[in-house]
């Protein structure tokens, strides 16, 4: 079969898709008349979502850091303030995403504006990371000094913040695309919470490898 | 001469290029009635980009770019759930008066190999067959001619290599 029947074959198909005529004028008059709302503009909802109540937390921190500046505990101050630092630091995030999403012209050539969409989604690794960064704050907000005066107690509570900032450290420089296929790596990003991002990074990829004239598998 | 309001455009737009929208979405979608919904997402977003139209390109290539990116990021929302329904329901189905069976199947084949490559592979595929130049489709994916050049070639190699095998069994 050459180019010209092969091009024939698939006009044929044109045909019977004449019939859609009435269902366009439909969907065109209802589009133009009401407000509707894309599938791209339907992601900033959870993202605004989750700005204001990170916003409401963060808010919430910050009154107890400022109540206890004077009187709490210096272990509960300094947790405390990483903790806040950190989640403005993904609230940044998220609010960059937001941006992203209205910046996105589907209107760009194909692999423009996929590489935008799938980079975006990827984008929410960095918020993992931020999240794993916090795990030894939780390990000494609770902390006072009558509690490290006895050596065992000191002991145990050193022993496991230095596990939790080893964790927290190798995961945060870990967690990256290159080591999507890890299995430590598919074992914490395992669930359908995730897979939209998974795939995203297997989908810049394989945009990155189309660009290149290679084929891709 | 009356002035066309932006909702008469778009409505004469979409009458006048209907056919790009439904052979992208059915190249994409193997369900009927998916079909009609990623029409009609991809004709929301035809809407609310209409001022961000470039007179610089030629109408049908923003079109093409819309329905092209929309029908991507539906069908890899959807993946896991097309695997799951099976590939066959979508097809044209056989016309029972129909006086050219051979040419059916042909077509049939020629959807089946469609619905297997890879989304953007699909995308090159669509527009060689809708007969874009490779100017046109170079400026619709965003990649230089040769790149489309060569990347045409290998799908034709893959389909000749498809309808010969046919043509044995």
């Amino acid at each position: 079969m050459d180019d010209k029947e092969l091009k024939a074959l698939w006009q044929t198909q044109a045909l019977k898709l004449e019939k859609n005529i009435l269902l366009t004028r439909k969907y065109a008059e209802e589009i133009s008349k009401m407000k509707v709302q894309s599938a791209l503009a339907s992601m900033k909802s959870p993202k605004i979502f989750t700005i204001i109540v990170g916003i409401l937390w963060v808010g919430f921190v910050d009154f107890l850091i400022i109540g206890a500046w004077q009187s709490g505990s210096a272990f509960f101050l300094v947790s405390a303030t990483i903790q806040v630092v950190l989640s403005k630091l993904a609230l940044g995030i998220y609010l960059y995403q937001l941006v992203l999403i209205s910046q996105i012209n589907l209107g760009t050539p194909v692999l423009e504006a996929q590489e935008k969409i799938a980079s975006l989604k990827a984008s929410t690794l960095w918020v993992a990371r931020l999240l794993f960064l916090q795990l030894p704050i939780w390990t000494t907000f609770y902390l006072n000094a009558q509690m490290l005066k006895q050596p065992l107690s000191l002991f145990i509570n050193l022993l496991i913040t230095a596990l939790f900032t080893w964790a927290a450290l190798w995961l945060f420089f870990n967690i990256k695309y290159e080591n999507r296929d890890k299995k430590w790596f598919r074992m914490i990003f395992e669930g359908k919470e995730w897979t939209p991002m998974l795939q995203s990074m297997e989908f810049l990829d394989e945009i990155r490898y189309f660009q290149k004239d290679e084929e891709y598998v | 001469m009356p002035i066309e309001t932006p909702s008469q455009v778009f409505q004469e737009l979409v009458e006048q290029h209907r056919g790009i929208l439904f052979k992208v979405a059915k190249a994409y979608c193997p369900n009927e009635e998916e079909q009609q919904d990623l029409v009609q997402e991809m004709m929301i977003q035809i809407w609310q980009s209409l001022q961000r139209y470039d007179p610089r390109y030629k109408i049908s290539t923003w079109l093409y770019r819309i329905a092209l990116n929309v029908a991507i990021s539906h069908f890899r929302k959807n993946k896991v759930h097309q695997r799951k329904q099976g590939t066959l329901q979508g097809q044209t189905p056989l016309s029972e008066d129909s006086d050219q069976p051979e040419k059916e199947q042909q077509l049939r084949l020629l959807e089946q190999f469609i619905e297997e490559l890879k989304e953007l592979d699909k995308a090159l595929m669509v527009l060689y067959l809708e007969d874009r130049s490779y100017a046109e489709i170079a400026e619709i994916i965003g990649i230089s001619v040769s790149n489309v050049a060569t990347k045409i070639g290998r799908i034709k190699d893959k389909l000749k290599q498809r309808f010969s095998q046919q043509k044995i069994s």
